[in-house]
């Protein structure tokens, strides 16, 4: 293609972006029924007869990293299932994956890299995108980097990274930055993702990290706020779980699930619990309370009474010297200033659930083994998510499911052999010493100001930023994420992204590419060589390779290739390393080299097998907790028993080696968060029930879940997840956003059934259809989020979803939990109208 | 021959749709005109509400009212026991669509669901409706058993993945995904379905697990009453005591 | 005796207008068709609702198509004689709104021209609609013979009875076959009924005598005076009586068919609470069937002819909205879509569909008004002129 054709096709790029072509509605070659009896007979030319390749890859519509096959005839992809031999997926996958297909094709995705002709940058400014080279556009990077660093302000670029895969890409981002000069080189997204669980069990049990799960071993579940049919990973897996555990398991296991309105997951459990958000530590504190007074817990890895005779009475204290903990620290103490009055019937008014619902789970819960107590956003995205988390945390210390047969552990990582080349034998002096040392994380993360305990805090960056506060950025690059629609009060980020060079890498003309003066995009997915480690599944170690399926349709190139380009172009040693480095798939063959000492289950042994399967895998974890002892496998069993030592060091990673519910990490910063809370430096590091602190100053609490049909920031885009996305509460059709909202609180607005209503909270209001239903809470209003779209595509932003206005981040506050940094996305309480 | 049957334990179903983008995607169907579909329902009121679901394939029936009421027998029943359509001989009527009582056929010339209409995006090429870019090979297209991308101006349903099942190996008693050497012929939803809530096998084989599965698990037959005889079964509960199902020999 | 030119006038007017009303409504038709297909109706396989408006239309016209050949039979195959002076207009009316039936069928069908082979070819004898087309194509080919025949000198029915026998055998099997269509839905309960046949043929020879009255009076320029006796006769002695017999039967079969569907309970009969529900029942049952019926009872409008016109237009606009009432109320209870749809689909015909009806209407008109331009419609049997 010459380069004036291409200019032509300039505008085009964006325009189909915004959904300007193509609605045409269908051909007109055709006046049903008038056609001749020779015509009839005609079916479409036999052609394409050539060989299907089938090719293991795995899908990136969820972070669950399923292994799929890809159906591949003459260089058309036209299935996807789950591959067999994959320990996730089993030969099946979720709703979202055979949509994979769709995603590879979408016709507004960018063809490749370009940059912004247009000054001004807001929701209604075309950014008239020219397209250009990729030299030219590596150059432009590389060159403001360059600057940059050459004036010492190397801190002012910032790399946002969301859906991070492995080593070849997100795992490529420190080196980056720490070879570059920047504190903000990457900066995560897991506090807009699900830190708040993360830190409450590193709180806990030292160990920063979702759980993995042995459910096909426990006997009861308690799910509180994760929904486990919609939307936790490994959802494809939840879900073959599922059919398990309710179908052919001996015994069935009982499942009782706890959220906001009534999703599938509470429809298929044996109880649901409609709890009022926010109060979900109420009900673990009182599940506790009575598995402790009725003497329910499991004494082998608890401890306790010296004398055998159960103390814990309502209301009274115990003393702590007549109980002897074993693997738990602090149990009594707790009992003493916080659960001892944590009565069902006190939880039953905090979370307006039945005092008898109550009792029965906890006695479920506590005399059922194994029993497994599971919680996510819905429970931790609250001002007070770290202590809601721990206490329902703590219910898996009280029944010994922590590292047990049936019980809740944490993942192994995969044996992967070392880069090619090590960052630190090229960093020059600047990168050792430079003056970009002296400066914080713009998003505060880790800082006295800011979020001492927080992983990250991305939903900072555009507030600190505006503010000045440490300091102003100069040039963001975004990788598979867009706060600008996704991080609470998202229109904030818009003044941001105003100000600074932005650099978006995606293939999908999402609304950060709108705002961007700069667009890299990466391949799609079926298009990709990459690999990722599992997330935490079963605890043994499996680690997926992304095999792409096509030739990459368009001029686009891999994310990890991308920041090696830029990395070439970097002044001195830096540009050594990636010269090193070479290209991504370079780094992916020194991985597997690591699978030569480490024979994968499925023969995997390096690159070139790994390619043609898709997975490494190595059964089983090493270690297990049996009767209040651990054992580490030793090649044919848990045979060998751990040293309390040895616990410390790889399983209970806390100060004291034991599951402190008097948390040492929480004491040790007593002082700072009793400082930014106003919490009892006393009590503080114990789980406690605090009132959250609702925002947005309405009176119907805001709840914006994840449906099953959302692949990540795709399935808005995507004709046939839209046909899908609001199933239980009729969204077939897909007329447009559906807010679901019950029955009284519709009448006492007059809203009725399919009204537009507007949602309204002190930062602004939004727009949605009313589903009046009982499904939901009185005192809520539930609006999944993914509806709202300004940019990312014509099905995206089409007015009944997109531009009409349901975007559920420009009324949600940017609050976050002082300790665990976790963004309150279901804190928000919100006045509801006829609008 | 075989007579296909499907077998769906309700005690599994997540009602997650797995069944219902599988088989958009394997035979390329507009957006929401789901030849599988899940409907959900709903009773009662909060905090005691009951939301539920129930997936439907096209039924398939013994004596379907669908094959009767076609004028020109585009729709047939196969000696394997499958409802089809022919779809050089539809003449688009759609009397199939008032008859068959569980409203599991298409008519798919009318308005698109989801805006824009894709088959303005992806147009066709000379009849078919629209030409989507991950379309099935050429070769899959049969109109004779309604396989392919849907042409203007006929009605279309559930095959039960012809094209997969018609190729799977004489005489097999069931088509279970988990057997590697059988799982390309399973149909889509059957294959993808996660929890493993379906089963596909030979109603007349006795040893089939299907019919093994309809006997402990007491399967019924929906709106049994019709005497459309369907040939998907559901199963919840397995107790003794059940709804009771006529479960006629042949008929 | 009347003379041609005295009804040429409004004949030429019909003819005009019925005319302009092809054109236009074809044409908006066609270019809707052309460019989105069947897009262009409110039917849908979601709402669901699969039958609308042009089948409504198609049946309409049928069956008044077959009660024109009803009441063409009365003289014809029954031999009364007083019926001759307007029995060839019925026959050619039976003509023109077959026509207007076929056209709608035509442009309703997926594949209409397939339907030429595809239906003959495939013996599938259990489907009415199997048989229908055989059932159309004899009794279309018999009007044709009867409205050759009837004028040929020294014709009279009791030399031909054969023919008129069959003519009335035909139209019956239409009629019949229309209701089956419908009478044999047993999962739709609204319209399944062995006696559903009956109710067709009821109402078929309701809406021919009342098309019958109309025409007679477009072909004489609305004005009594203009009839030859006989006919005028015939509109002062029997033809009011014979309306108002076929008045009362066709009240009696909605009024009781709404009131055991109101009462009974079934899944699906909710669409009688739907029908009842709608001002448009009450348009049709008050206005367009009881109304007439005593207009056409009482001896002081009976043979009025303003209250005869008024009662024929009142009561062919009630046979449509209880033709719309039957084939959308057959539907209108949503199977197997879930709670979210709503309890009755929502359903309102298209530009395109309603140009559909006006292109059958104008059809009929366009076809009858050139029939009574190129033929002697008033011709009677065995009469020289």
């Amino acid at each position: 293609m010459s380069i004036a054709d291409d200019i032509k096709l300039s505008r085009r790029r964006f325009l189909q972006a915004s959904g300007a072509a193509g609605a045409l509605g269908i051909g007109l070659n055709k006046f049903p029924g008038f056609v001749t009896l020779t015509e009839a007979k005609a079916a479409p030319p036999p052609a394409g007869a050539g060989a299907t390749v089938i090719t293991k890859s795995i899908c990136h519509q969820c972070p669950a990293r399923c292994g799929i096959d890809v159906y591949t005839t003459d260089g058309r992809v036209h299935a996807i299932y789950g591959s067999s031999e994959h320990p996730i997926s089993n030969g099946k996958l979720c709703p979202k994956g055979p949509l994979g297909a769709y995603i590879l094709y979408d016709p507004d995705r960018f063809k490749g890299p370009m940059k912004r002709t247009n000054p001004k940058k807001g929701r209604e400014e075309d950014p008239k995108f020219v397209p250009i080279s990729w030299d030219e556009a590596l150059d432009t990077v590389a060159g403001r980097l360059n600057n940059l660093r050459a004036k010492g302000e190397s801190h002012r670029f910032a790399l946002l990274f969301g859906r991070g895969w492995g080593a070849s890409c997100a795992g490529q981002l420190g080196p980056f930055g720490e070879l570059y000069g920047s504190p903000n080189v990457p900066i995560g997204h897991s506090s807009i993702c699900s830190d708040g669980s993360v830190v409450a069990k590193q709180c806990l049990d030292g160990n920063a990290s979702y759980s993995a799960y042995d459910y096909r071993n426990a006997n009861y579940l308690l799910i509180v706020g994760a929904g486990f049919l919609e939307a936790f990973r490994p959802y494809n897996n939840n879900m073959q779980v599922w059919g398990y555990l309710r179908g052919e398991k001996v015994p069935k296991t009982k499942i009782t699930a706890v959220d906001v309105h009534l999703n599938t997951t509470l429809a298929a459990s044996d109880r649901a619990l409609l709890i009022k958000p926010g109060t979900d530590g109420a009900l673990a504190l009182a599940i506790a309370h009575v598995i402790l007074t009725e003497g329910l817990w499991d004494r082998a890895f608890v401890g306790d009474f010296r004398d055998g005779v159960n103390r814990f009475k309502t209301g009274q204290t115990v003393d702590p010297a007549g109980f002897d903990e074993k693997w738990v620290r602090g149990l009594i103490e707790w009992w003493n200033i916080e659960l001892k009055n944590r009565t069902p019937k006190w939880a039953a008014e905090v979370t307006t659930l039945a005092e008898r619902d109550i009792v029965e789970t906890a006695r479920e819960f506590g005399g059922t083994r194994p029993a497994i107590a599971l919680f996510e956003r819905g429970a931790h995205t609250h001002s007070n998510g770290i202590y809601n988390g721990m206490a329902i945390h703590t219910l898996n210390a009280l029944v010994g499911s922590l590292f047990a047969k049936g019980g809740l552990m944490y993942q192994m990582g995969p044996p992967y052999g070392p880069m090619p080349v090590k960052a630190d034998d090229y960093k020059d002096e600047y990168a050792k010493n430079g003056p970009w040392k002296k400066f914080p994380r713009v998003d505060l993360k880790g800082h006295e100001d800011g979020y001492l305990l927080a992983k990250n805090m991305l939903q900072e960056v555009a507030r600190n930023h505006l503010a000045g506060k440490p300091y102003k950025l100069d040039t963001v690059m975004f990788y598979l994420t867009n706060p600008v629609f996704s991080a609470p009060n998202a229109p904030q980020w818009e003044e941001m992204l105003k100000e600074v060079f932005v650099i978006d890498t995606s293939p999908f003309p999402g609304e950060t590419a709108w705002m961007a003066d700069l667009v890299l995009p990466d391949h799609t997915y079926l298009e990709r060589l990459q690999d990722a480690p599992t997330y935490p599944f079963q605890g043994f170690p499996m680690t997926q390779l992304r095999v792409p399926a096509v030739k990459p349709l368009y001029d686009t190139k891999y994310f990890g290739d991308t920041l090696i380009e830029i990395g070439k172009r970097m002044k001195g040693p830096m540009g050594q390393y990636y010269k090193a480095l070479n290209n991504s798939e370079n780094v992916v063959r020194h991985l597997a080299k690591g699978f030569e000492k480490e024979l994968g289950d499925n023969g995997v042994n390096g690159f070139e097998s790994w390619k043609a399967k898709g997975v490494w895998y190595k059964k089983p974890y090493h270690w297990r907790q049996i009767g209040g002892e651990f054992y580490e496998w030793d090649g044919r069993g848990y045979n060998r028993r751990m040293t309390p030592a040895e616990v410390k060091d790889k399983l209970l990673k806390t100060e004291s080696g034991k599951f402190e519910i008097r948390s040492g990490k929480l004491e040790h910063e007593a002082a700072w968060i009793a400082r930014m809370t106003g919490r009892d430096p006393k009590r503080l590091m114990f789980p406690q029930w605090e009132e959250p602190k609702y925002t947005g100053g309405g009176d119907l609490h805001f709840v914006t879940p994840k449906t099953a049909m959302h692949a990540e920031g795709r399935g808005a885009n995507l004709p046939t997840a839209i046909a899908l996305f609001q199933p239980t509460v009729g969204g077939h059709g897909a007329k447009g956003a559906l807010a679901e909202i019950h029955p009284s609180a519709a009448k006492a607005r007059g809203i009725r059934d399919g009204d537009r209503i507007r949602i309204k909270s002190a930062l602004g209001g939004i727009e949605a259809y009313a589903r009046v239903t009982e499904l939901t809470r009185p005192d809520t209003v539930v609006l999944p989020f993914e509806y709202g779209h300004w940019a990312h595509g014509r099905w995206a932003t089409a007015q009944a979803r997109g531009k009409g206005g349901a975007h559920v981040d420009t009324v949600v506050v940017n609050q976050s939990d002082r300790v665990t940094g976790m963004a309150n996305y279901y804190t928000a309480k919100v006045t509801v109208e006829k609008a | 021959m075989a007579k296909w049957g499907m077998v769906i334990d309700l005690d599994k179903c997540t009602g997650c749709q797995a069944c219902t983008t599988a088989c958009a995607m394997e035979n390329n169907r507009l957006p929401g005109e789901n030849w599988q579909d899940v409907l959900f329902y709903h009773e009662g009121k909060y905090p005691s509400a009951k939301l539920m679901w129930f997936p439907r394939p096209c039924m398939h029936c013994e004596h379907p009212s669908c094959v009767d009421v076609c004028p020109t027998r585009a729709t047939y029943k196969t000696e394997d026991g499958l409802v089809l359509i022919d779809w050089n001989k539809c003449i688009g009527c759609k009397y199939c669509m008032i008859a068959c009582p569980y409203g599991v056929r298409f008519y798919v010339d009318e308005r698109p669901l989801v805006e824009p209409d894709v088959r303005g995006v992806f147009p066709g090429a000379g009849r078919g409706m629209w030409s989507p870019p991950y379309r099935a090979p050429n070769d899959r297209e049969d109109w004779v058993h309604g396989v392919g991308i849907q042409p203007s101006g006929v009605v279309s349903k559930c095959t039960f993945c012809y094209h997969k099942i018609s190729k799977a190996p004489k005489g097999v008693a069931d088509l279970d995904e988990d057997i590697p050497e059988l799982k390309e012929y399973v149909p889509a939803c059957v294959r993808m379905c996660p929890p493993k809530a379906r089963y596909f096998g030979d109603l007349d084989n006795p040893a089939s697990h299907v019919n093994k599965l309809i006997a402990d698990k007491r399967g019924v037959r929906l709106l049994d009453q019709t005497g459309n005889k369907p040939q998907v079964y559901y199963l919840s509960g397995g107790a003794g005591a059940s709804v009771p199902g006529s479960r006629a020999a042949k008929t | 005796m009347a003379t041609q030119a005295s009804f040429k006038g409004p004949v030429n007017t019909v003819f005009a207008a019925a005319a302009i009303g092809v054109g236009v409504s074809l044409a908006i038709v066609a270019v809707a068709l052309f460019t989105r297909g069947h897009a262009a109706f409110n039917t849908t396989s979601q709402g669901p609702l699969s039958w609308g408006l042009p089948i409504v239309t198609y049946d309409y016209f049928l069956l008044a198509s077959t009660g024109l050949a009803f009441v063409a039979s009365l003289a014809l195959a029954f031999g009364v004689r007083d019926f001759y002076p307007i029995a060839r207009r019925c026959v050619w009316l039976a003509l023109a709104t077959a026509a207007a039936a076929v056209v709608a069928l035509t442009l309703e069908l997926g594949h209409p021209l397939r339907a030429f082979w595809a239906i003959p070819l495939s013996f599938q004898y259990l489907s009415p609609l199997f048989w229908k087309p055989f059932f159309i194509a004899a009794y279309g080919v018999l009007l044709l013979v009867v409205f050759n025949r009837m004028t040929r000198p020294g014709w009279d029915y009791a030399a031909n009875r054969g023919l008129g026998v069959a003519l009335f055998v035909a139209a019956v099997a239409v009629a019949l076959n229309a209701g089956a269509v419908f009478g044999m839905m047993a999962m739709r309960p609204f319209w399944y009924g062995p006696l559903i046949p009956v109710y067709f043929l009821a109402e078929s020879f309701l809406s021919g005598v009342a098309f019958a009255m109309l025409v007679t009076y477009l072909a004489y320029g609305l004005d009594p005076k203009a009839m030859p006796d006989k006919a005028r006769a015939l509109l002062t002695g029997a033809m009011p009586g014979i309306f108002a017999a076929a008045l009362a039967v066709v009240i009696a079969m909605v009024g009781s068919r709404a009131v055991t569907g109101l009462w009974s309970n079934a899944e699906g009969l909710q669409a009688f609470d739907w029908m009842v529900g709608s001002p448009l029942f009450h348009l049709e049952l008050w206005v367009g069937l009881v109304l007439p019926l005593v207009l056409m009872l009482r001896p002081g409008s009976r043979n009025q002819p303003s209250m005869q016109l008024a009662a024929a237009v009142l009561v062919l606009v009630a046979l449509f909205i209880g033709r719309y009432e039957f084939v959308i109320g057959g539907q209108v209870v949503p199977l197997f879509k879930g709670s979210w749809v709503p309890g009755f689909v929502r359903y309102t015909p298209s530009l395109t569909e309603w140009m559909l009806l006006l292109l059958a209407l104008s059809v009929a008109f366009a076809v009858y008004a050139f029939g009574e331009k190129r033929f002697d419609l008033s011709a009677t049997p065995g009469e020289k002129r």
